[in-house]
């Protein structure tokens, strides 16, 4: 029911940073590589997803960080609702597997 | 080392970052900000070549993403706006209504500070003509108009007099001033130099004197009018008619009685008016009344039978300046009396206490409501108190029997209506969560309706009380009945601890 009426909201852009993130680009800045998308826009519609139970964030550990010698970073994953979501939006919009394979990013 | 350009860059992309922050409320800040550093420090690393030479086009595109911190700062407002607390939280509850309250006094008592004729209605009441002080006139004339021959007053000055003990004397002419600025023109009495401390009024904003120039004191009404109320006024020289004066002080607002309505009074020695006054000049004349004339008087208005210059009989009468200023404070203590009076004719003073349960409140919620009632009947009293000065100098800055009478009716109103809103309010507010009752619905249609009830249905929002109000009182219903509704209704109710 959720998702059936998350489906029906979800914009392109929104479909394709699902998409992404699924696809294994969980930060901000990797998802703005892969899709092309601003950051005006890639961040903005995170925050969207979030609030709507499709995606949820969490902060990298400070260990690994401080051993990599860079600052944390918020990465995200899909939820249930958003692996649902994604599924009905890849029916809407058929070109989304190829814009971004699943593999591609699998292999990196 | 770092170029200044990169530096230029930097500061400015921090800068955006730091903008941007303020846009987003501040319980979800740290973590943006957090969140975008890192983003940064991503960004740069990926844009920046590993030689660290600067490019204009990687900081441009660092710039261009800081760019979008923007509309994710605004993004992150909307959402944080929209999951906060509704407004409706806060609505109709007692704290609102008691911070508007305060909101309301508050301006009252700005405007009041601001204008000066409370400060004159204070002074007016502080500083009043002696009791013992008698104007002298004519008994056949009005006591507003001249009638005193100088020639009168000097003989009366020269011969020991039983009765009074000091005479002070002016008359009235119409003169201009010179203040170096502007011509004024004034009504000038010219007074004898023992004007004041006969009339038992001390002067305000004084100077020290020791200058042969003559001096004048300013009314109140003219200190505001031409001179703006300047506090340091005093000491200042200007020329009436061909000569030069300076300013000696104010005369308290209390002055206003003086009959004349002298601008200022231009104080001058015995001899001065003993030489210069003709003799027929018409003057006022005051006479303070020694102890044995305190002791024959038996009435406040008096009657003396004398003779002219020219020998003739005339009868004189002399009455007591003192007309009663009641003060502010009087008057407002008076309007509060008032209204509480008043109060039962215009308005049912029950909060209506019956119970269609037999749930009573605690006796921590009873007081609470009483305590709520107290402070708004406490800040209504404020309201009216600063607000009825508003009104009543609003276009006057001097003391005025007109602004008394406008401050004690409008303090009266606005107590009366004030105390009446406070008592219709609180009998529509829950007496569990002190927050008003809402969504009436109709019930019942009198046309339609034997025996039974109809009226009017209110329920507050945090769930504790249904509050059922009859269209038609009724015996066996008059009043406002409450219904305290138990826990199992508390699960349709998101706000249930408002207060």
């Amino acid at each position: 029911m959720l998702a059936m009426a998350a489906e029906a909201k979800l914009s392109h852009t929104a479909a394709m940073i699902l998409q992404a993130i699924s696809a294994g680009y969980v930060y901000g800045f990797s998802i703005m590589e892969m899709t092309g998308l601003p950051s005006g826009t890639v961040y903005p519609a995170m925050r969207r997803l979030e609030r709507d139970d499709l995606i949820r964030s969490q902060w990298e550990r400070q260990s690994i960080a401080d051993a990599e010698q860079r600052p944390p970073r918020k990465y995200y994953k899909l939820t249930a609702d958003g692996r649902a979501t994604l599924e009905a939006s890849r029916k809407r919009y058929p070109l989304l597997d190829r814009l971004i394979s699943t593999e591609e990013a699998s292999s990196r | 080392m770092k170029s200044p350009s990169e530096v230029a860059f930097s500061v400015l992309q921090r800068g955006l970052l730091s903008g941007a922050a303020l846009l987003v409320p501040s319980c979800d800040r740290d973590e943006w900000r957090r969140e975008w550093l890192a983003e940064l420090w991503h960004v740069r690393r990926s844009c920046i070549s590993i030689d660290e030479t600067f490019s204009l086009d990687s900081q441009r595109e660092i710039t261009g993403f800081c760019l979008g911190e923007f509309p994710d700062a605004l993004c992150v407002r909307n959402l944080s706006d929209r999951t906060s607390a509704p407004p409706a939280h806060m609505h109709g509850s007692a704290a609102q209504t008691l911070l508007w309250l305060f909101v309301i006094l508050l301006l009252c008592l700005l405007v009041t500070s601001l204008l000066p004729g409370v400060q004159a209605e204070n002074e007016a009441a502080r500083f009043q003509i002696d009791r013992n002080v008698l104007l002298i006139s004519e008994a056949a004339a009005s006591r507003t108009k001249p009638s005193i021959p100088a020639d009168l007053y000097r003989g009366w000055k020269k011969t020991p007099q039983r009765f009074f003990d000091n005479l002070a004397f002016y008359r009235v002419r119409r003169e201009t001033a010179d203040s170096g600025s502007a011509r004024i023109c004034w009504n000038v009495a010219r007074a004898t130099a023992n004007l004041f401390p006969t009339l038992g009024l001390p002067l305000t904003h004084t100077a020290e004197t020791g200058s042969d120039l003559s001096s004048i004191v300013l009314s109140h009404e003219a200190w505001m009018r031409s001179f703006g109320g300047d506090p340091r006024i005093a000491g200042r020289i200007l020329r009436i008619g061909n000569a030069s004066v300076r300013i000696a002080g104010v005369a308290p607002a209390g002055a206003w009685q003086l009959p004349g309505s002298p601008d200022v009074w231009l104080l001058e020695p015995d001899a001065q008016i003993a030489t210069e006054v003709s003799a027929k000049t018409p003057g006022y004349l005051f006479a303070q009344l020694s102890a044995r004339g305190q002791a024959a008087r038996t009435s406040p208005g008096i009657t003396i039978s004398a003779r002219d210059p020219e020998n003739i009989d005339i009868d004189l009468s002399g009455t007591p300046l003192t007309e009663p200023v009641e003060g502010p404070w009087n008057l407002y203590e008076f309007a509060l009396f008032l209204a509480f009076i008043a109060l039962p004719a215009v308005s049912s003073v029950s909060l209506g206490e019956t119970h269609l349960t037999s749930h009573r409140p605690s006796f921590k919620q009873s007081l609470r409501r009483f305590l709520f009632l107290g402070a708004k009947f406490a800040l209504i009293a404020g309201i009216a108190l600063f607000a009825s000065f508003d009104l009543a100098y609003w276009y006057t800055p001097n003391y005025s029997p007109v602004a008394e009478c406008v401050q004690l009716i409008s303090c009266f109103l606005v107590c009366l209506t004030g105390f009446r809103w406070a008592l219709a309010d609180q009998r529509h507010r829950c007496p569990v969560c002190l927050r008003r009752v809402t969504n009436p619905a109709t019930v019942g249609l009198a046309s339609r309706t034997f025996l039974g009830w109809n009226g009017t249905e209110m329920i507050c929002m945090g769930g504790h009380t249904l509050l059922h109000v009859p269209a038609l009182p009724t015996s066996w219903f008059s009043d406002q009945r409450w219904l305290y509704l138990d826990s199992s209704w508390q699960f349709l109710f998101a706000d249930t601890g408002i207060y």
